[in-house]
């Protein structure tokens, strides 16, 4: 039987990883397409947002184990990735359109 | 689960390090080594023992070499799986772009291309329509080096320390980046968990006992050395964010990436696709000295660095100049492009923006491309700091257990010591006991490169059954003896690489040093003699028997342990 605490455990290191790449992959994509509906150019944007990128994961990576409800941290990792996500690429096809 | 900020802090310094710790050592190990990578491939290579030169004349020199180039056989097989059909015949593959590529300290040059293939992709989204082809030449006379002489430097350390050399699935790199990620947490959380950070950085106690003293060691090298091993954990997931780590312009953003990429091409003339008419090839040199006439123009006269050409033979081809970024921080750059059948300028690109200026002085601290001899050698000592502080982090994790794994018979401490023997000396023993088979070896010997390889994860196999053998004495609070062994057959080998040097290419220090200088070579077998009295230093040290007294400390220590345990 895996004991509560490993449990709890794996679930923080699994939100942290995956939930971290997650949320900064949503991020990542509507902050480009956000900079170049700005006007700003593409890979300029790119640039930016990978030199912002990972310090947005390792904040989200450490406060994934600091924080007290991993509920919270999960509404948060997830939801922000689809909604990020989902205005990032409606924002493509609005630029492309 | 936790109660407060710091022991959460603690828990993930702790156990993220101690799982990743074992990756960081060779990241920071061999990422130290690939400072010198071209110096250890010289030592590798005796024929390539002679000055380092400029990019040669394309016309005269390069041209007919290219002709010889033959696409790589790996490649093939890899891209056969991915076309319909099967591929011809390699000899009657057409380049269809090329490259050349050398710094400050390469005598020999790289170069490569890509060969067309008649063949449709299996995937249409897939547009890698070609197979690669690459050699290094050597620009004296003109002839490719064997494929069997392994550039140990550049070709095995180098891709070590970003790679793990674990290409099944970019699997080394997936490794590498997820450590890079905890070195940061690890620094940042080491931050929160220890508060007193100045008086840290001044507080090392060697005369202490070996869990005070190696705290300090952490604490200091971790503090000294912070900006330095946080900069190189965030630039690596930089470097490698846009192609491997987050690929989002190449993923879900790929749609907007064409679309700009079109509008870009069309900006900057130059073309996307070649126009099927043949045209013939302007002299390049003419091209070269023209790009060196505007760089001096611009108050940077330089040396190439690197030069491609696209849709060879084509109306539509053209020819990259880049400069070597050998006087600044930054990369090559400051690109000029010519028309390949006229030699006119289609474009000379424009000086950098703020936010590329960043990007490329970040990235270029990083991989270095500078002529800099003394700041090399602070990256080595950095690198080493880095390496320090995560084997001290080992030593700190089983010294502050193993007594209390001792009453409660788990085995939880001997593991973790002797997966740290492994990462440390048996490391550093994979790594020389390499040089050491590439100097017994004879050079002519087919598929040598393979043999140093297997060597190489030979020898670090055999380390870690070694030291697994040996470890018992951890699980009863004590040292394990493998410690000691193996710094002593480090610190032979270490010496036998230099003797063998010596005997087999008649290169020895006094040679290299005073009567015909040569310091890459001069350099790796200081390396190794200093390599070598560490770790005899080392053994000698732990040759003092542990005593009962020192046992009894381990457990009174025991309580100390903090409550993330």
């Amino acid at each position: 039987m895996i004991s509560q605490d490993a449990l709890q455990t794996i679930n923080r290191i699994i939100a942290a990883v995956f939930g971290g790449y997650a949320f900064t992959w949503g991020f990542s994509v509507l902050a480009i397409a956000t900079l170049v509906a700005l006007g700003i150019d593409f890979h300029e944007a790119e640039t930016a947002i990978s030199l912002v990128a990972f310090l947005v994961f390792l904040g989200l990576f450490l406060w994934t184990f600091a924080a007290a409800s991993m509920i919270r941290v999960w509404l948060v990792l997830a939801g922000g990735a689809g909604v990020m996500m989902l205005i990032g690429l409606m924002l493509q096809t609005s630029l492309l359109s | 689960m936790f109660n407060s900020l710091r022991m959460s802090m603690g828990w993930v310094h702790t156990w993220m390090g101690l799982v990743l710790g074992f990756v960081l050592m060779i990241c920071f190990f061999f990422g130290a080594l690939s400072v010198f990578d071209r110096e250890i491939d010289r030592w590798a290579i005796p024929d390539t023992r002679f000055e380092p030169q400029p990019m040669p004349s394309f016309d005269n020199v390069l041209k007919p070499i290219y002709q010889q180039l033959q696409p790589d056989p790996v490649d093939m097989a890899a891209t056969e799986r991915r076309v319909v059909g099967t591929l011809p015949d390699p000899e009657t593959l057409k380049l269809e772009s090329l490259f050349a590529y050398t710094t400050h300290r390469d005598p020999v040059l790289l170069i490569g291309g890509e060969f067309a293939i008649p063949n449709q992709p299996i995937d249409p989204a897939d547009d890698h329509q070609h197979v690669h082809g690459r050699a290094t030449v050597n620009p004296a006379t003109g002839e490719m080096l064997n494929d069997d002489a392994l550039k140990i430097g550049s070709d095995w350390f180098y891709p070590m320390h970003f790679s793990l050399n674990l290409n099944w699935m970019m699997l080394g790199y997936w490794i590498v980046g997820l450590a890079a990620l905890v070195m940061l947490a690890g620094l940042v959380s080491g931050i929160i968990i220890h508060r007193k950070i100045f008086r840290e950085f001044f507080t090392f106690r060697p005369w202490k006992n070996l869990f005070r003293s190696s705290l300090d060691l952490h604490n200091m090298t971790g503090v000294v050395a912070l900006p330095f091993h946080f900069f190189f954990a965030f630039t690596a997931l930089v470097i490698f964010a846009s192609n491997i780590y987050l690929p989002v312009t190449h993923t879900t953003l790929k749609p907007l990436h064409e679309h700009h990429e079109m509008l870009e091409a069309e900006r900057k003339g130059l073309p996307h696709e070649p126009a099927g008419i043949p045209a013939p090839l302007a002299s390049v040199d003419a091209m070269v000295a023209e790009a060196k006439r505007r760089w001096a123009e611009r108050n940077m006269a330089g040396e190439v660095g690197f030069l491609s050409m696209n849709h060879l033979g084509d109306e539509n081809g053209y020819v990259s100049i880049y400069r070597a970024g050998s006087d600044r921080v930054a990369l090559v750059g400051e690109g000029i492009h010519f028309k390949a059948s006229t030699g006119e300028v289609i474009r000379e690109e424009p000086p950098r923006s703020v936010v590329s200026s960043i990007d490329e002085f970040l990235t270029g601290l990083h991989l270095q491309h500078f002529e800099h001899w003394m700041l090399r050698w602070l990256y080595v000592f950095g690198g080493l700091l880095g390496a320090i502080c995560i084997a001290t982090g080992f030593i700190l994790f089983v010294e502050k257990r193993k007594a209390k794994h001792a009453r409660n018979g788990s085995q939880g401490s001997r593991i973790v010591d002797a997966l740290a023997v492994t990462t440390v000396t048996g490391m550093v023993l994979a790594a020389v006991g390499m040089l050491v088979a590439n100097r017994l070896l004879p050079a002519d010997l087919a598929g040598k490169g393979q043999w140093e390889q297997t060597i190489f994860w030979s020898v670090w196999g055999l380390a870690f059954l070694h030291a697994a053998w040996r470890s018992s004495p951890v699980a009863k609070a004590r040292y394990n003896p493998a410690w000691r062994e193996q710094s002593l057959l480090l610190g032979l080998m270490s010496l036998c690489a230099v003797g063998l040097n010596w005997v087999t290419t008649g290169d020895h220090l006094i040679k290299t040093v005073f009567t015909d200088t040569y310091w890459a070579v001069a350099g790796v077998d200081l390396s190794l003699i200093v390599t070598a009295l560490i770790a005899f230093y080392a053994a000698a040290k732990l040759r003092a028997p542990v005593t009962e007294q020192k046992i009894d400390d381990a457990l009174s220590r025991n309580k100390q342990v903090n409550a993330y345990d």
